[in-house]
């Protein structure tokens, strides 16, 4: 990509000029996905780097690994393109008959771009060139922003989830960072639980309701 | 006119498989027919032992394509990218609703039906559900009370094993139980509270058909919960693991998969039921069979469809259908999610092993006295206490290593109360033909017209409000409920529209589960409900089935069938 001081994302939006102002006055960001539906339905690479910096800011390497080294930004780009967990669409509810509206290429990769924006706003500048703390301040603004009250529809909030999702089902964020036990055998209803004790990934009822 | 077989029983699901082998013990040559394709108990369970790591989607399945073929399927919380393909596609299984209203039909069609798929709860109806018709005049009275079936719940417990505790309510009669699944810590809290300030209600054990001890070639259950994958140690009762082997141990069944039956032909001469018309949906090629009795087990609003397709001079609006109430006084369960509440004081309690059964707090309204406000009948609570994991970092604050911290661990406890509530039988919710609209077969398809009334709506607000009062009193913090209920089909217990009674003119069965017009026709899966009371129906439904095979098999060898 040329450096012209703009990503390929930026460059776009530049040219569009709308993603931006859509952020900005809150006019829903998919409603620019489906006007954009039309274009190659990938995500850029700065915003694969984007990704990948973004989930190890949320799970970074410890004792176990981290979330780029399980591939999360790979799966969290999976996943948008293919709408997983109601990202395709707002309140993406099917219609009772024949389905809703047909598949668009992007998916849910509006949802990068918005983050892009956000990130690139608050760093003051290129988020995948800015310095780590710089990235983790941006990004721990926009955390904060989403979990305040009243914020519930922030985008963030898709993101993170998927990033969640791609490391707990890994096979290191489950069964390393977590436990993992396909056949437990037996059920003991009371056991005392010490504060080392790690959750299990395949404590199903806790993952759908918990 | 020579039978090729003694009965034909149609669908292979819950009730399919305890006809089948009901009628093949008592010695009939019975021909079984499955629409959908076969599934061999256990090395048929593709995705049974796969973690989520090992899926495209991790499990969450690939929504694009759901969207495009699944979804209704898909809205259903079993169904997932474990399961998928033990649910139908929509797109080739259409059905319609009325313009402005909704019903979620979730559906299996494969061998074992929806017996791969089912919740397992087991619950006996008392005299409370099989009197409420007549007690309050909303449809029609059953032909039937408790202790005709009492000894059919005996036998299907017995066969399936259905683990349990007995109580000793009568509003929920004890049966033949399996020793019980144990509370958890939090659960059996909850149980103490309510016996000391609330005497008329009794949190249990779910009962289930999840074996706690093995039984003929079946292992007890090994605390996956993961059911509706399949499970190859046979640990939950379905038609693979459990009826099927033993009608095939008989020598006397004969079985056909991918086949849809079009039609039960009937021969106005005798008045007799002759057989079924089936579509090979493989070859596109039609067949019929002959037998002696014919037993309708293919899901309860798809017997209604069968019945309404074969149509003939003497039967123009649907066989068996004189009587002009075939498809009506449809039926679910209102169903919502009517508490959730933080339970403080058990952080150093956890569990060990995935319980595959919940909680279940039976029907306390409307017993003895009318104490329901706004309603009549009443609703029960399911649910139970669980310990959340990492799902839950999806609600919280936070980045980095103090987060993944956080999240390493099981976070604390909660109770879950979901309500199901009884749906009273109304003339207005009805099955017709949509003569509009074919399915891929070119068949007419089913349309549903399903709301629920006001009768519905005052008993989820009550239950809203007494899931506060009543976790509140376990000390629990009660930070969300509902009053509202999900589409009709939401809690998955679609039944009725050939309904039970002694009257031929408002019936079309009778007590026997046979139908009035046509003396060797039979329905016993839930299109035969007259009404719904508020228990998880299908262990009647099994009950009903053996008793009318039984009767059916007495009346031919009497020669009065």
């Amino acid at each position: 990509m040329a450096d012209n001081g703009l990503g390929e994302f930026d460059r776009r939006s530049a040219i569009g000029g709308g993603l931006v102002l859509a952020a900005l006055v809150g006019t829903p960001l998919w409603i620019w996905g489906k006007a954009r539906q039309g274009e190659k339905g990938e995500a850029t690479e700065d915003q694969r780097r984007m990704i990948d910096t973004v989930s190890d800011l949320v799970i970074p390497r410890t004792d176990t690994p981290g979330a780029s080294d399980v591939g999360v930004g790979d799966f969290v780009v999976l996943a948008l393109n293919h709408g997983l967990d109601g990202t395709r669409e707002p309140a993406a509810g099917a219609a009772i008959q024949g389905g809703g509206p047909a598949p668009t290429p992007r998916g849910g990769l509006y949802l990068l771009d918005d983050l892009a924006i956000m990130l690139r706003i608050k760093a003051g500048g290129d988020f995948n060139r800015a310095t780590p703390a710089a990235q983790r301040a941006a990004l721990t603004a926009i955390d904060t922003r989403a979990f305040a009250p009243g914020n519930d529809k922030d985008p963030w909030h898709k993101i993170k989830d998927l990033i969640l999702t791609g490391y707990y089902t890994s096979e290191a964020g489950g069964s390393k960072e977590l436990q993992y036990e396909l056949v437990p055998g037996r059920w003991d209803p009371d056991v005392p639980l010490k504060p080392s004790d790690r959750a299990f990934s395949s404590d199903w009822t806790a993952v759908e309701f918990g | 006119m020579m039978q090729e077989f003694d009965a034909i029983v149609v669908g292979s699901g819950i009730t399919g498989g305890w006809s089948a082998k009901e009628l093949t013990q008592a010695g009939l040559k019975v021909l079984m027919i499955e629409r959908g394709r076969d599934i061999e108990h256990g090395t048929g369970y593709k995705t049974e032992t796969l973690a989520p790591w090992e899926l495209p989607f991790r499990g969450m399945g690939d929504a694009e394509r759901y969207w495009a073929e699944y979804p209704v399927q898909s809205m259903n919380r079993h169904f997932n990218e474990f399961t998928e393909h033990h649910f139908v596609n929509d797109r080739e299984n259409p059905y319609a609703v009325p313009e402005g209203k909704d019903f979620n039909w979730w559906r299996s069609y494969q061998m074992g039906g929806r017996s791969l798929t089912w919740g397992r709860q087991c619950y006996r109806w008392s005299d409370y559900d099989f009197g409420a018709n007549k007690a309050d005049g909303h449809g029609l009275d059953w032909p039937i009370r408790y202790a005709d079936l009492a000894p059919w719940y005996d036998r299907v417990e017995d066969f399936i094993g259905v683990s349990g505790a007995a109580e000793g309510l009568a509003a929920l009669p004890d049966g033949r139980f399996q020793p019980p699944m144990a509370l958890n810590v939090v659960e059996q809290h909850c149980r103490d509270v309510f016996m000391d300030k609330f005497p008329d209600r009794r949190l249990t054990v779910g009962r289930t058909a999840n074996l706690t001890e093995a039984k003929e070639g079946r292992s007890k259950c090994q605390y996956r919960s993961i059911c509706a994958r399949g499970c190859s140690y046979g640990a939950y009762f379905s038609t693979q693991s459990s009826t099927l082997p033993a009608a095939k141990a008989t020598g006397n069944l004969t079985v056909i998969t991918d086949s849809v039956v079009e039609g039960v032909d009937h021969d106005p001469v005798t008045g007799r039921a002759t057989g079924v018309r089936y579509l090979d949906v493989k070859t596109g090629k039609r067949g019929t069979a002959t037998a002696r009795l014919v037993f309708l087990n293919a899901g309860a609003f798809n017997s209604n469809h069968i019945l309404l397709r074969s149509t003939s001079e003497r039967f123009p609006n649907g066989l068996a259908n004189s009587s002009g109430v075939l498809g009506t006084h449809i039926m679910d369960h209102a169903t919502t999610l009517s508490g959730i509440a933080m339970m403080p004081g058990f952080e150093t309690h956890t569990s060990y092993g995935n319980r595959p059964t919940g909680i279940v707090v039976p029907r306390f309204r409307n017993l003895d006295q009318q104490d329901g406000s706004g309603f009549t009948r009443g609703y029960s609570f399911q649910g139970g206490a669980l310990q959340s994991t990492w799902t839950a970092g999806k609600r919280a604050a936070g980045l980095g290593v103090d987060y993944k911290e956080s999240l390493r661990h099981p976070g604390p406890w909660r109770m879950i109360f979901v309500t199901f509530a009884e749906s009273l039988p109304r003339a207005t919710n009805r099955l017709t033909l949509d003569r509009a609209k074919t399915d891929p077969h070119g068949a007419p398809v089913l349309n549903i017209a399903f709301e629920h009334g006001a009768n519905e709506h005052a008993a989820l607000a009550d239950a809203k409000g007494q899931a506060k009062v009543m976790l509140e009193a376990a000390g629990g913090h009660v930070f969300l409920g509902f009053d509202q209920p999900g589409a009709g089909g939401s809690a998955i217990h679609e039944m009725g529209g050939a309904r039970m009674g002694n009257d031929p003119a408002e019936s079309v069965l009778d007590k026997w589960n046979r139908a009035h017009d046509v003396p060797n026709l039979f329905v016993t899966d839930g299109a035969a409900m007259s009404s719904s009371a508020c228990q998880n129906p299908s262990l009647t439904y099994m009950a009903l089935t053996a008793r009318a095979c039984a009767n059916a098999v007495s009346m031919l060898r009497e020669g009065t069938i």
